[in-house]
Formats: structure tokens, sequence, C-alpha cells
């Protein structure tokens, strides 16, 4: 039981509308590849329509729009963020130097507190704890070794182009595969997670939609 | 159609009836999920344990359509017994799924009579990073008007005792580590995430800066099965994945991988040119 749906009337109609859908998109497994691309059209519009009611009723309205309206002179900033709300919207009529600015803004803000927090945050944390120190049993230092090593590796495989020697050409081969078996590790932790999400999806066809009692 | 043809469609359908009739049959005392290593489900009680009484849990929901299936169990149990524990939760995501999950998951407990005021909906914060580091600073209003929602909008982070984040592919615990611990003091980070997660994960756990963390089913389900919760029951609908259903999923994946490996071993010499 997903526990997302009641017994009243609104909530019978979305568990209908839930199997609907859920049989459409497993459909898709089957060949059907028409109804299927039109649920993925209604999920995107879906949301998308979800993020545009997200986006006006708890941001731009409590956050922009009321503060503007009740105090328009009182905090100078808001009109800046209205103007640059404005040029993102208007992107299909304004010039390409106005509307770059928001979302350039944007992208430089991600990237720059990305940055500063994965070192902060990740690298240096990291660095600190795997660092072989005296008194580490030889396990530990063994560990700390490997796994500077691989970083290493790792990295040297996103090398391309440039003059390089028969020795770096190794190690740049090496952490290509190592690169690859990380990432299928990680597909298959991507495949158990797709796994349960079917049987759920399955459960919920069975339990909640037909009815039948485990 | 040709028979090549009628395989490929035919075998799907094949495989999700194995995996109805595998939820169906009743294997759940036989076959188990929860880990056999209590190590996960102890740090959970240590973290959950050394939180005051009726503690301000910050709940960053941040979980993703796709994945939310294999931790939602996990998930409401948590949230039943922090309940259950006499603490207060404040809902806050920054992610629009997150916040439709959120929404789903509030109005669920409004329907199961949670008492609202020991709920609070900070609602959707945008920005990703940028707005973590915002709610170092300040906190925005809460969309319900509670007291304590009003008290975590007023003291910021010195009413909140602990954050839970429930992790998606977008934005999860590793954006709280980074973004947020370096910015306040002693507040616990615990979470769960899917197993997608769980590489980049396990580092957060050895140095302390994640305090609890269940991103496996299996650790899920050894939590779930440490938890002796009593109010808190009737919010947990869950039982679970079918553990029978997993396994012959996990076996039809395991036979397509030595299918593709053996296929070309098998194929008659001279068979790809001839084609």
């Amino acid at each position: 039981m997903n526990g997302f749906f009641g017994t009243d009337g609104a909530d019978v109609m979305a568990t209908w509308v839930a199997a609907g859908m859920t049989l459409i998109v497993l459909g898709g497994m089957f060949g059907e590849r028409r109804a299927f691309g039109w649920t993925q059209h209604l999920f995107a519009g879906l949301l998308t329509g979800f993020l545009a009611l997200v986006a006006v009723t708890e941001v731009l309205v409590p956050w922009l729009l009321a503060p503007l309206v009740a105090d328009p002179g009182g905090r100078p900033e808001l009109w800046l963020a209205l103007a640059l709300v404005g040029s993102a919207a208007g992107v299909p009529w304004l010039p390409r130097p106005v509307t770059a600015v928001p979302l350039s803004i944007a992208i430089g803000a991600l990237a720059a507190f990305a940055l500063v927090g994965a070192v902060v945050g990740t690298l240096l944390p990291q660095l600190v704890v795997t660092a072989p120190v005296p008194g580490d049993t030889g396990l530990a230092t063994g560990i700390g070794i490997a796994a500077a090593v691989v970083t290493a590796l790792v990295l040297l495989s996103f090398l391309h182009g440039g003059p390089r020697g028969r020795g770096i050409g190794i190690a740049v081969s090496v952490g290509r595969w190592l690169l690859l078996a990380g990432i299928g590790g990680w597909l298959g932790y991507l495949l158990f997670s797709r796994l349960i999400l079917l049987v759920d999806r399955i459960g919920f066809l069975l339990f909640e939609w037909l009815g039948v009692g485990r | 159609m040709s028979k090549r043809a009628l395989l490929h469609r035919g075998a799907p359908l094949v495989l999700v009836a194995l995996l109805a009739v595998a939820i169906l049959l009743p294997l759940d005392d036989v076959l188990r999920l929860e880990s056999g290593d209590e190590t996960v489900s102890a740090r959970w009680s240590d973290a959950l344990d050394g939180l005051p009484e009726e503690s301000g849990i910050l709940v960053a929901f941040d979980a993703d359509l796709g994945t939310y299936a294999e931790i939602r169990p996990t998930v409401r149990v948590l949230l039943a017994d922090l309940l259950d524990r006499g603490g207060q939760l404040a809902f806050v995501s920054l992610t629009p799924e997150g916040r439709a999950l959120a929404v789903a998951e509030l109005g669920r407990l409004a329907r199961a009579d949670v008492n609202p005021r020991r709920l609070a909906d900070f609602g959707f914060l945008p920005g990703a990073e940028a707005a973590l580091v915002q709610l170092t600073r300040e906190f925005p209003e809460p969309i319900d008007d509670t007291a304590f929602g009003r008290g975590i909008a007023e003291g910021g982070f010195d009413r909140v005792d602990a954050i839970l984040v429930v992790g998606g592919n977008d934005l999860g615990p590793r954006s709280w580590v980074e973004q947020v611990a370096p910015r306040v003091d002693d507040v616990p980070i615990l979470a769960v995430a899917p197993t997608v997660l769980l590489p980049e994960l396990i580092p957060y756990t050895a140095t302390g800066q994640l305090e609890a963390l269940v991103a496996t089913p299996r650790d899920g389900a050894a939590y779930r099965a440490s938890v002796d919760l009593e109010n808190g029951q009737r919010l947990v609908p869950d039982e679970g994945p079918s553990v029978a259903a997993l396994v012959v999923g996990i076996l039809a994946a395991v036979l397509l991988l030595a299918q593709s490996l053996a296929g070309p071993l098998l194929r008659p010499r001279g068979a790809e040119s001839a084609r």
C-alpha cells in the first residue's frame, strides 16, 4: 500500500488514473509506443505545470510581488529581482544580451557554490580522513594509499590529447577502466532502484487497484 | 510477427507476470530482506536517542519519483519513529519533485490525524545550493502558521536539533553536507537515500559528516525491524517491497547479463559475416 490515496471519490478516481497511466507505461515494454509517448508528454507537462504553480504561489508571490506591493520603496533589491524575472520570462522577445543576464547569474552562482562546497565539504574532510598518519594500522594506511592512487588514476583518465609518455598512457588507460568499473557498479545500483520501482508499481496495481489481498 | 519479435515482446510480459506471482506468494517469513549487520540500525538508534525531548527536526524532503518507492517504507517508519519520540517535523524542499512528494506525505500525515502543531511546512525554496546557503542565514516564513514553524523561522538552525535529508537524484545529502554543515554548528545530519547514491554517501559516514545513513533496502529493512512503534504504527501503511519479487527480478537481470555475455561465444562461427 503506498498510502497516498484515501477512500473518497476523488481518491478512487486518482487510483484509477494512476493505474491507467501505469498500464500504459508498462505497455511501452510490450511495444505500445504511441500511448507510452503520450504519457511521457503528459508527465513532462504535469511536472512543468507543477513547477510553474510552485514558482508562482510559493516563490514569486510571497517573496517578490507581495513585499513589493506592501512597501514598494522598502527593498530596492526586489526591483532588480523583478527585472531579472522579467528578462528571463521575455526570452522569445528580448535581445539575447538582456536575456542572458539572469541565466548567467544562475549558472555562475550554481557553479561557485557547488565548487566551493565540494572543496570545503567533501575534498578537504575526505583528504584529512584518508591521509595516512603515524599510528594508523597497516590496513588503514593501505586503504588511504589505495584511495589516493585510484583518485589520481581516475583524474588522469580525463587527460585528452597532448603529448604523453608510455607510463602516463598506461595510467590513463588504467584510470579509464577504473572509471568504467565505478560506472558499472553505479548502474548495478540503479538497476536495483528501478527493479524496486517496477515491483512497487505491480504491487500498486494488484493491491490498490484490483484489491487483491496480501 | 516473427518468432524473434514475439520473444522480444513476450519476455517482458512473462517477467511482469512472474513478478506479480512472486508479490502474491506468502514468502515474507522465508525470505528476509533485512541485513544481519546491525551497525546501521544501531547508529540510527544512537542518533535518535541523542535527540532532546520535543526535538525540532528539519526534514529536507528532496526525494525523486524514480527512486522514492525504494526509500518510502523507511522514510515513513522514520517519520513515525520521530513523532513517537515527541519530535516536531519541519518540511522543506529544494526540488519540485521533492516538493510534490512532500505535499503528498504531509497530506497523508494530516489524514492520519497527526497533531498539526507538531508539523511545519516551509514549502519550496528555489536556488539549489544557493538556497541552502541562504537557509543557513535566514529561514522563510512557514506556510502554515504554527508556533513550531514560527520558532524555526525566528531562531533558524539554533532551533533545529537535527536535519533529516530524504535524498533523491537531484539534490541530496551531499549538498547538505557541503553547503549547510560547514555553516551551522553541531546540527547532526541524518540521511535516507536510494541505493544509487550509496557510493557517494558512504565516505561521509566514515568522516562523521553524516551521523546516520540508510542507503540500501537491506539496511532500511534492518532499521524498520529494529523500531518498536506505538502510536506511530498507524502512520506506516507500507510493508516494504516483496523480497520474492526482488529475487525474481535480480535473477532475470543476471540471466539477461549472462545471455548477453555468452551470446557472442555461443553464436556459430561465421554467423556474423553471413548476417
